[in-house]
């Protein structure tokens, strides 16, 4: 009777683990940078920066920043530059966990649009800062299949281009004999890593675009669609599991307003040829940059509903045709440069590149300039949800 | 009579080790822990001893030019007297590529609880231009503004800090 009262009493008595939880942040030092709760900045501090790209396990990201290139933990961690200051990338692609692959020039004056640049080699570790040059008078990259190496196109003539790969240490593993009559000006990998499509500006009076398949294995290329005069294909054109998303620049019609060139989202299988605006979007939608997601299934676009609509990020499924605000954007100015935006490898988030509106006055903080966000142009990872989510 | 209350207290016996057995199973089991929903306090609910203050109508009055004052203001808003106020100021430019950071120092000796001073800095504000290769940095768009970062600090380890964001 005893022990069973004893159990009675001690059965009603809850073990007091006392856990005591952190403090809440003070009011202002929450980070909601104007592009909604769930964006995390990546970066932070003064510089124009841009370009990421995620390391193969995801776990660093590398970008621009003022020309020259830098990576950082995703978490806590220090910024590691990888070239000197005065060099001038565009573009920093990994090749492995341990090495990059930079598109630019490795000093100034700022190389013109037309003019090609080169791919240079950047290893973590070796301390000096070097880069070697990998590749001269090239036009695009590319990561390779599996994302081992690269793929550049080359100019080798005014007007006329060729496709090389290198290896991750940037020998020549293949030069392919079948040239493109034309300037490759944005090249990416079939999902099946067996074929690329390439954006090619093609001679003439004006402006002219067309699309490229080209197999790897064969060596062979076809033309799969023309754009008419004075359309430019924007960025690299992205293969998805759905066809070729690209996005086409077109000036307004004299008379409807305005002067600003606005861009339209298109895809195109490559058997059939016909270019149709990509489902999903609707007709206003005006699309800035895109990137395919790694399982090819989802397309995260930076454009914006409507002319007069803010700028976001969207992720489009490709398969159901739904399209997805993940930003909301309150007055930030997000980057829309064709590189200006990754997908993780695993598919989860997003990294883009915003600040905040710029102001003609001068604006105060009470914060080291290191740690300010909104002020520059600074990284942000957006979370979109599983690679589930494209099925 | 005597059957019926061996009846009871058998029955009461056993009900007390079913709900005992079961009670010993319930505490057996991971139920989530009670958590003290009290806050940590933070580390400095005092507010700062140290306060500086950047005029910004005088801040949007500097001009890309060398000689230009800016008075910055220092308040001790702490209960002690401070001495030896440290203060740094760092002109530098938002594009990092540019090695064109300049530096100015001022101590304050002295500076009574509640008491507050301004301390003039004549800065250059110029723009070099040059890059860290010493060739011409990139045409921008806009200017690249200035930063106007002033740290103040005591040897007792009171600090402030402020930043400013001066358009090109």
């Amino acid at each position: 009777m005893l022990a069973a009262a004893l159990l009675l009493v001690g059965g009603c008595l809850y073990p007091s683990e006392e856990t005591s939880i952190p403090p809440l942040p003070a009011a202002g030092e929450g980070v909601d940078p104007g592009l909604g709760p769930e964006a995390q900045p990546l970066s932070s501090g003064p510089g124009d920066k841009g370009s990421p790209s995620w390391s193969p396990q995801g776990g660093r990201i590398a970008f621009t920043v003022d020309g020259y290139v830098v990576d950082r933990p995703v978490g806590t961690g220090d910024t590691r530059r990888w070239t000197t200051k005065d060099f001038v990338a565009e573009e920093a692609e990994w090749t492995s966990d341990a090495s990059l692959a930079i598109f630019g020039a490795a000093s100034r004056p700022v190389p013109t649009h037309e003019v090609s640049r080169s791919v240079y080699r950047a290893r973590s570790g070796e301390g000096s800062l070097g880069v070697k040059e990998v590749a001269t008078d090239v036009l695009a990259m590319s990561p390779g299949p599996g994302g081992k190496g690269l793929i550049v196109a080359l100019q080798t003539s005014a007007y006329e281009s060729e496709l090389a790969m290198l290896r991750d240490r940037g020998a020549v593993d293949r030069i392919y004999t079948s040239t493109v009559g034309g300037r490759v000006t944005g090249l990416s990998l079939s999902p099946d890593g067996r074929r690329v499509v390439l954006a090619v500006r093609v001679p003439g009076g004006r402006t002219s675009f067309e699309l490229h398949v080209f197999d790897l294995e064969a060596g062979t290329r076809r033309t799969i669609a023309q754009l008419g005069e004075g359309l430019e294909i924007f960025g690299a054109p992205q293969w998805t599991k759905k066809g070729i998303c690209y996005v086409v620049g077109k000036e307004e019609t004299p008379g409807s307003g305005g002067t600003e060139p606005l861009y339209d989202l298109y895809s195109v299988t490559p058997d059939s040829g016909v270019p149709e605006s990509t489902p999903g979007v609707g007709e206003d939608f005006v699309a800035s940059s895109i990137r395919v997601s790694p399982d090819g299934g989802r397309l995260a676009v930076i454009g914006r509903l409507n002319p007069k609509a803010p700028i976001n990020l969207y992720v489009l499924n490709l398969a159901s045709q739904d399209l997805e605000a993940v930003t909301t954007n309150e007055d930030m100015e997000i980057k829309t440069g064709p590189d200006d935006l990754a997908w993780s490898p695993g598919g989860k988030s997003v990294a883009i590149v915003a600040r905040g509106i710029l102001s003609e006055e001068p604006r105060v903080r009470a914060a080291p300039k290191g740690a300010l966000l909104e002020d520059f142009y600074n990284l942000y990872e957006v979370p979109v949800g599983g690679p589930e989510a494209g099925r | 009579m005597r059957e019926a209350a061996l009846w009871i207290s058998g029955a009461a016996v056993a009900f007390l080790a079913t709900a005992g057995a079961f009670l010993l199973l319930a505490n057996l089991g991971t139920g989530p822990p009670e958590r003290n929903l009290t806050p940590n306090p933070r580390p400095s609910e005092s507010g700062p001893a140290l306060e500086l203050t950047l005029n910004e109508d005088q801040l949007a009055s500097l001009r890309a030019l060398p000689g230009q004052e800016l008075r910055v203001g220092v308040r001790n808003a702490g209960g002690k007297d401070l001495s030896n106020i440290n203060l740094t100021l760092e002109v530098s430019s938002e594009n990092t590529a540019l090695s064109d950071a300049r530096y100015y120092r001022k101590t304050i000796d002295e500076l009574a609880t509640r008491g507050f001073t301004t301390v003039p800095f004549y800065l250059d504000l110029s723009s070099p231009g040059i890059t860290a290769s010493g060739s011409p940095s990139a045409p921008s768009p806009e200017p690249p503004r200035k930063i106007i970062e002033v740290r103040a600090t005591t040897p007792g380890g009171v600090s402030a800090i402020k930043t400013a964001i001066v358009p090109g």
